[in-house]
């Protein structure tokens, strides 16, 4: 990750010139807080925190919930238990026997098993039950009950510094009709010990959530950066000219994986266009450069000496031969590469294929009847009708005439068949010359390749070329094969291929 | 003929200025399209040879504006774009032929023939006829003093194409293209034959040959007895 920091960020610096290596230095340093930035800002990192927000608040409300019902439940044990109390000695209270009732108080104080304590105040003013001794006591009740929480220092004589001072004491109060108050406390330290302890759990949980979440999120958020930081370094590397650099692809066939491999298949695709660029300047450099020489070195030795006009114009006659050649060489390099880019739209339409090579088969069973010696054939079996370009087709099928009625001796053979249905075809030409050797069949079909026999006959070696890319833009296959003797040369089209590249 | 040649590359016009004038033309050169247009405007040509890309205005521009002012003097478009789709936009705006550089020279004058001619003769009659051969559109009849001949139907075109040309060279490329509708050349020898087929049917069992052979540029059919158009 470091490395990845440094290699984004040396691009800045350098542009600072003199400063440029303290800048590096510095821009090192800050590395790993820029990827901890980089990491913040991930989408696999918003999500998770969206999430550990939602579930954190989830759960935050559920355990409330639970928390605010527990507590509500214990007050009203505990205010139902009070109220018995309050109840028992307000009856005692209505029968008119305060010493009873002073009596009940006392008891229930001894006992106090219950951390309860009982007291009757008068006027507000807190009096020892005893000094209520022997006042008569009207019936009515005064004032409605009320149940609050309060300390126990509050409510309770406790001996100073008392531990229990602060303990927690739910207080019934009960107003008596003669200004006396009812008192009952009731202790309840243990419910509220189990209350905060929930309530720790609520607040504990939910941050064991949020901190899971942030975890988890930064964790997902790291392994896809890692993921994208090896996309990068490789995309950097191959900016940076090595174009045989791949994208990783793991085995777990993720996403990640699908974008690598179509990120692959687009580089393979882009090696193979730079390699046919870089292959087409190498055969530029040699097959043009070679023959412009010869060009240049007929007409610098025809300076060399005073001539007469005849040689004069015969060297003239032969420069524009390779000028002409030149020209052909040129023109047909420029419409493979025309082709191979997928450079032409105008001219495809529906073309009867059978009319098409009928129409060539004439023209070459007339060259054949001048020529002694040279015999051909064609076969038109039948007239499929095809999305094509015509020119094209056209251009093919004359290379491969144009081949093999060059290199077949005489007496020879040549022969055109078209056969087939509407949906498949093939468009065969063969011949009984010496063929081409197993081991040569693909490397003839590539740019410029002439073959040892053939180096002294005139050519540029992109026949066959054209006709492999003629064949490819109509997404038909040419295959070279033996015709025992000779060469067969057969381009299969079909009809449902041929109209997807159309519509592509 | 007077000739306005639109050219940007001097020493390119330069030799074709002397190529042409040689051949007898008259040859006016405008290095721009804006001053291919105004000698176009000021004065009357045969035909204009106008490069596809030229500065201050482009070549196809220039034959849309004449075009649109009425001027229809035929126009050879010379163009280093040989793209099928180039040389359909090219013929759209307006171009009459379209001839992709480098060319020959003889190539180009055949063709500046060709257009010159077709603009001269405009609607063509239903016989075509040169000496003795006469060729019948409409009934698809050729006959040489009264006896008929049998051509194929490609034959047949191939003659109404030279007929309608007579007196002119017409180069392979041109018989490969208006012909056969072909825009490369096989490097086999085809249109040869064909020719010296449609030959042994209209000239070998008569006295005077119509269907010459013009060495280094193509074919002419003419009656020798008249006289020779200079090309």
């Amino acid at each position: 990750m470091n490395t990845l920091a440094s290699s984004t960020t040396t691009s800045p610096a350098s542009l600072a010139g003199d400063a440029g290596t303290i800048a590096v230095a510095k821009e090192m340093r800050v590395g790993p807080r820029r990827i901890n930035r980089r990491l913040l800002r991930t989408s696999a990192f918003r999500h998770a925190l969206i999430y550990a927000t939602l579930f954190s608040a989830l759960s935050a409300a559920t355990l409330s919930f639970i928390y605010w019902s527990t507590r509500d439940q214990i007050e009203s044990q505990v205010d139902a238990r009070l109220r018995l109390e309050t109840d028992y000695l307000i009856n005692l209270y209505k029968s008119g026997a305060l010493p009873e009732l002073l009596e009940a108080i006392q008891r229930r104080n001894q006992i106090d098993t219950y951390g309860r304590f009982y007291y009757l105040a008068n006027n507000d003013a807190a009096t020892t039950p005893g000094e209520q001794e022997g006042e008569a006591l009207p019936i009515r009740l005064k004032s409605i009950r009320s149940h609050t929480t309060r300390n126990m220092g509050d409510v309770a004589d406790l001996p100073p510094g008392s531990p229990r001072a602060f303990n927690p004491v739910r207080v019934a109060e009960t107003q008596l009709s003669n200004g006396l108050k009812l008192t009952i406390g009731h202790e309840i330290s243990d419910e509220k010990a189990l209350l905060d302890h929930t309530f720790t759990l609520v607040v504990g949980a939910t941050a064991m959530t949020l901190l899971f979440s942030l975890i988890g999120g930064l964790t997902i958020g790291s392994s896809v950066l890692r993921r994208i930081d090896s996309v990068n370094r490789t995309a950097s590397e191959i900016m940076s000219g090595d174009l045989s650099q791949r994208l990783s692809v793991t085995e777990r066939d993720d996403e990640f994986d699908e974008i690598a491999n179509k990120l692959n298949q687009m580089l393979n695709r882009i090696e193979d266009l730079i390699g046919s660029t870089r292959q087409v300047t190498n055969n530029v450099a040699h097959d043009l450069r070679s023959p412009l020489t010869r060009l240049r070195n007929r007409l610098e030795v025809t300076l060399l000496e005073e001539r007469d006009a005849e040689s004069y114009r015969t060297v003239m006659a032969e420069a524009i031969g390779d000028a002409d050649s030149l020209i052909h060489t040129f023109n047909a390099m420029l419409s493979i590469a025309r082709l191979e880019a997928g450079l032409d739209s105008v001219e495809w339409k529906d073309a009867p294929i059978g009319d098409l090579t009928t129409e060539i088969a004439e023209l070459y069973e007339a060259v054949a009847e001048e020529e002694e010696g040279l015999e051909f054939k064609a076969d038109i079996a039948a007239n499929p009708v095809f999305h094509c370009n015509r020119h094209l087709i056209a251009q093919a099928v004359t290379n491969l005439l144009d081949n093999a009625i060059k290199y077949t001796p005489r007496p020879g053979q040549v022969q055109l068949a078209l056969k087939g249905d509407d949906q498949n075809f093939q468009i065969i030409v063969s011949d009984n010359g010496p063929g081409i050797d197993v081991q040569d069949r693909e490397r003839v079909l590539q740019r410029f390749v002439r073959l040892e026999n053939e180096r002294n006959s005139p050519g540029n070696g992109l026949g066959l070329n054209l006709v492999n890319a003629v064949a490819r833009i109509h997404n038909a296959q040419l295959e070279l094969s033996d015709a025992e003797p000779g060469l067969k040369a057969t381009i299969t089209f079909t009809q449902k291929t041929g109209r997807d590249r159309v519509s592509a | 003929m007077r000739i306005l040649l639109v050219e940007d590359d001097v020493e390119a016009a330069g030799y074709l200025v002397k190529g042409l004038t040689e051949s007898g033309h008259v040859v006016e050169h405008a290095a721009d399209g804006e001053r291919g247009l105004q000698l176009a405007v000021g004065n009357a040509f045969d035909s204009m040879i106008i490069d596809r890309m030229l500065p201050k205005r482009d070549g196809l521009s220039l034959i849309e504006e004449l075009r649109r002012m009425g001027n229809m003097t035929p126009v050879l478009i010379l163009s280093a774009l040989d793209d099928v789709d180039e040389r359909v936009t090219g013929l759209k705006a307006g171009g009459d032929d379209y001839l992709t550089k480098p060319y020959q020279l003889s190539e180009l004058t055949a063709r500046l023939q060709a257009l010159t001619r077709r603009a001269q003769t405009g609607v063509q009659g239903t016989v075509l006829h040169v000496g003795d051969l006469t060729l019948d559109l409409i009934r698809h009849k050729v006959t040489r003093s009264g006896r008929s001949i049998n051509l194929q139907p490609r034959e047949f075109r191939l003659l109404e194409y030279l007929m309608q040309h007579t007196g002119q060279v017409v180069t392979r490329s041109m018989l490969l293209e208006n012909v056969w509708d072909y825009h490369f050349d096989p490097q086999t020898n085809v249109i040869d034959v064909q020719i010296s087929r449609l030959r042994s049917k209209i000239d070998k069992d008569f006295d005077t040959p119509l269907l010459h052979t013009v060495r280094g540029a193509g074919y002419k059919l003419q009656e020798m007895n008249s006289p020779v158009e200079m090309t």
